[in-house]
């Protein structure tokens, strides 16, 4: 497995982490509040994390895909990698200002 | 505002705190101590949780260091109606 495999796996693995925090704490709110706002970010959080579940299936327990798009395409196996880091720098932020 | 209220009050981990504070307060401004004791809260949790509040221009602080109480800002009471809306889901 390469090591830019590694990285994009370790991204998503990480993102899961983020948005079961974030699913959780909005999750609890929309029980407590049953409002449309609570609501769209429970949807959010529960999608995206369900997202980010299946990048870790791709790349860690099934990396023949991302080793045949490493072949065939290295620019694009590295453009992969690149959007799961910005959305873990993105999701950074929104945990750090939801679990407050 | 209101996006900012909906955020700060339902979106994050201590908003549940955040919007019981507000109901108090509007009853009638308090300090940190008091409201602690009224709420049944740690005072350090109250105080941060005042801090946000006075972060996002939601109260504001009037009187000196010691002992100054907390009241809505004016900015809050032009949105009171999402304040009522949010605070009518809890308790």
């Amino acid at each position: 497995m390469s090591v830019w495999l590694q990285v994009i796996w370790a991204a998503a693995a990480l993102n899961v982490v983020l948005l079961l925090g974030l699913s959780y704490v909005w999750g609890r709110n929309y029980a407590k509040f049953r409002s449309k706002h609570t609501l769209g970010l429970a949807a959010f959080g529960l999608i995206l994390l369900a997202e980010n579940a299946l990048a870790v299936y791709i790349f860690y327990f099934h990396p023949e895909l991302s080793q045949w798009i490493a072949a065939q395409a290295p620019i694009a196996h590295l453009a992969v990698g690149g959007l799961r880091l910005l959305e873990l720098v993105a999701l950074a932020f929104l945990a750090w200002v939801t679990w407050d | 505002m209101d996006g900012v209220l909906w955020y700060v009050l339902t979106g994050t981990r201590g908003g549940e705190n955040r919007v019981r504070i507000l109901r108090t307060l509007d009853e009638r401004p308090r300090n940190a101590n008091k409201l602690a004791e009224a709420l049944e809260l740690d005072y350090t949790t109250v105080r941060h949780h005042l801090d946000v509040l006075c972060d996002n221009d939601v109260l504001r602080k009037q009187g000196g260091d010691y002992g100054a109480v907390y009241l809505p800002t004016d900015r809050a009471r032009q949105h009171w109606e999402t304040v009522e809306q949010i605070m009518e889901q809890v308790e």
